[in-house]
């Protein structure tokens, strides 16, 4: 899986818990929508390791800093990489 | 009852898309399906959804009628998300939305936030504090092989520190305290042989857990973690990974489980309690239709296994009854009919006797559980009805809407479940009161037979042989007044709802004088039946609080009470005594109560308030047909 098929496959998620549509880019940063509080931040992650079937371990999240990593992130733990 | 299945919320799902729409057109449907959605939820991660969703619909200004409540979470933890729950919960809640305004407390200073008295946690003013004491201060120091009395003192003494702080933050803002105990350990360390010391924290946590529970004072409402983790399972109690990215005290699915119990503490300590049970019969008591099938044909009792489930769901009913709550029958049915399974059944777990109201007739359901009400003094938002036809449940939902519902499976050995689920009869605190009012009911039916045999009002009242107690509040009864005092709507001239804590305030201040008044006569004994606090203002005495129970209605009790007030408000020197009616939903039959008992009316400024007073000089002491036991001022 590609940082492009899992941005692809975060869409939908994305489109479920924001009122406003968000065009997810691997640039994009929490800061920059203004719905993506705390709130929604874990609501998002428990949304995504389910959808992926994956559990990312503790502090790795924190240091994605924008899509594009959250999703390389993902593409790592879909692999079982380290 | 047949399994529900619960729409999942996982991304795609319909009712995420139909409650997005319902938000984005502001359209008012969103609320019940958003109540249903919640009550449905499991997982935590899609209460966290739901609990976004209805933030953001608030947001855009769809915004329902709430009660607000001021609510601090404390804690060895971080209290975020956990209060995005709570909060969201209370929100969604029913009859009642609770607007909670939160304090979250600093990560693990729960210690200090609650000991200095200027912080900003008594500046909140918070109704309820939820308490999640630290489970690392939960913990045996010590040696493994240390004497068992040594741990046993270690394990009390862990409780005693708790339940101190909580004893601090009420005698400083009068809050109700919510207090977490401690989720059991999951994992296998230190073997089978935790179960032989106390320094396990296995066996540590359960010991400070009773202590929590067997010694908390009556404000302290235990949130029993250690039960919701097992009921959930102790794997799930606990994530490690939680834990140390943010400090999170529990597991999703416990945390869920956690802010479900502890909004229902929160919700339930405002709200009025349930107090009748009104029970259809065939296929909700017994088995099959006594009309069609007869007194041998119908299901109940232990000669088959259907029959011995109705039996358990009858079983249930009357220990439901034994602590307090009144059962009554509404069933659509020939009255004999009905009644004779009760009378002549030998399997029936329920008789005749049980029932403080029999409504058997051809009459809607809707109307009999209005007269039950009625018979009764009660509020209909103290009745709940059970029923197994989805059609009658439906119209005492629409015509009777404040009557909680219970529509029964097609599975009777599910009925005890489902009636303990629905949570509406959780005692707080038991008083002797509570287990004798079944009775008292039963007493009141034999007094009525009694009025109908006699004429003469004055006849009948001496007949009763009256006796009253007239006691000065003391603080042993607060529990009991403060229950009084929450729970009494109809006579109620002023509805000032005070907790302990405040009954115990009022009991040190001198400026207020007050008593209790109990009654018995030839039949049983009413209990605490009234309570009144005064206080003195210049040469005037001001009734604060006036309540009676509505069963000693027109018992001469107002006479006495009165005669009770005039004499502390005269040892005080009040040249006039003042009383306040405020209007509520429920207290019109108070409305000329004073005027009733001689005061003259003031002219009313407001249709919110109506005073009227009474000259203490012209007062002369009525006299009634009560004996009155004892005066506070014997004491003397």
């Amino acid at each position: 899986m590609t940082q492009t098929e899992v941005i692809a496959r975060l869409q939908p998620i994305f489109d479920d818990l924001f009122m406003e549509k968000v065009n997810l880019t691997p640039q994009l940063t929490a800061a920059e929508v203004e719905e993506w509080d705390s709130l929604i931040q874990i609501s998002l992650l428990l949304a995504v390791e389910k959808a992926f079937n994956i559990r990312f371990r503790v502090g790795e999240v924190e240091a994605a800093k924008n899509v594009g990593e959250f999703a390389d992130l993902i593409v790592r733990r879909v692999n079982g990489g380290a | 009852m047949s399994t529900q299945v619960v729409p999942t919320l996982a991304p795609g799902s319909d009712v995420l898309g139909r409650l997005k729409e319902l938000a984005l057109s502001k359209d008012p449907e969103f609320f019940p399906l958003m109540r249903a959605q919640t009550l449905a939820t499991t997982s935590a991660e899609d209460m966290l959804l739901l609990a976004a969703l209805r933030k953001r619909a608030a947001q855009r200004g769809l915004v329902t009628q709430q009660k607000p409540v001021r609510v601090a979470i404390l804690g060895g933890y971080t209290p975020y998300p956990l209060n995005e729950l709570i909060g969201h919960l209370l929100a969604t809640g029913s009859p009642v939305s609770w607007n909670a305004e939160f304090l979250l407390g600093d990560y693990d200073n729960y210690i200090a936030e609650i000991v200095e008295e200027s912080g900003r946690l008594y500046e909140f003013r918070p109704e309820v504090i939820l308490l999640f004491p630290s489970h690392r201060r939960c913990h045996y120091t010590g040696q493994w092989i240390d004497s068992r009395e040594q741990q046993e003192a270690a394990a009390r003494n862990t409780a005693a520190q708790i339940l101190d702080l909580c004893r601090t933050a009420n005698a400083r803002c009068g809050a109700e305290i919510v207090l977490a105990n401690f989720p059991l350990p999951a994992r296998f360390d230190p073997g089978p042989y935790r179960a032989r010391t106390l320094a396990s924290d296995w066996n540590f946590r359960k010991v400070v857990n009773l202590e929590l529970g067997l010694n908390a004072p009556s404000y302290v409402h235990i949130c029993d973690v250690e039960f919701l983790s097992a009921r959930r399972g102790t794997l799930e109690a606990w994530d490690a990974r939680a834990w140390f990215e943010s400090k999170q005290a529990y597991g999703r699915g416990l945390m869920l489980d956690v802010a479900r119990e502890a909004a229902h503490l929160i919700a339930t300590l405002r709200e009025t309690l349930k107090k009748v049970v009104v029970l259809d019969l065939d296929n909700t008591l017994w088995g099959g239709v006594v009309g069609d099938d007869g007194l041998d044909g119908i299901e109940i009792g232990d000669t088959s296994p259907r029959g011995e489930a109705f039996k358990a769901f009858q079983q249930y009913l009357a220990s439901l009854a034994a602590r307090g709550v009144l059962l009554a029958v509404c069933s659509k049915n020939d009255y004999d009919k009905a009644a004779e399974p009760f009378e002549k059944h030998p399997e029936m777990a329920l008789r005749m006797a049980d029932f403080a109201s029999f409504k058997a007739n051809w009459q809607p359901k809707s109307e009999n559980i209005r007269q039950i009400a009625q018979d009764l003094n009660l509020g209909l938002d103290s009745l709940v009805f059970v029923d197994d036809n989805p059609a009658e449940i439906e119209i005492v939902k629409q015509f009777v809407p404040e009557v909680g519902t219970l529509l029964l499976g097609p599975d009777p050995s599910e009925f005890v479940a489902q009636l303990q689920d629905t949570r509406w009869f959780e005692p707080k605190t038991l008083t002797a009161e509570d287990l004798e009012r079944a009775g008292q009911y039963r007493q009141e039916a034999q007094r009525q037979d009694l009025l109908s045999s006699i004429t003469d009002i004055d006849a009948y009242l001496e007949s009763l042989e009256m006796q009253a107690h007239i006691r000065e509040f003391h603080p042993v009864d607060a529990p009991r007044i403060s229950q009084l005092i929450n729970k009494s709507n109809q006579f109620n001239l002023t509805t000032r709802r005070r907790t302990e804590a405040q009954v115990l305030a009022i009991i040190a201040d001198p400026a207020y004088f007050h008593f209790t008044v109990r009654l018995a006569d030839r039949f049983g004994d009413y209990g605490l039946i009234s309570v009144v606090i005064g206080k003195m203002d210049g040469e005037v005495a001001e009734i604060d609080t006036w309540l009676m129970s509505c069963r000693v209605l027109k018992r001469q009790v107002e006479e006495e009470v009165l005669n009770q007030i005039v004499a502390m408000a005269q040892m005080r020197g009040a040249k006039r005594i003042r009383g306040v009616y405020l209007p509520t939903a429920k207290n019109g039959m108070v409305r000329d109560h004073y005027a009733n008992l001689g005061f003259a009316p003031a002219p009313a400024e407001s249709t919110e308030r109506y005073e009227f007073e009474l000259e203490t000089q012209s007062c002369q002491p009525k006299s009634t047909k009560i004996r009155i036991v004892e005066r506070p001022y014997d004491a003397n």
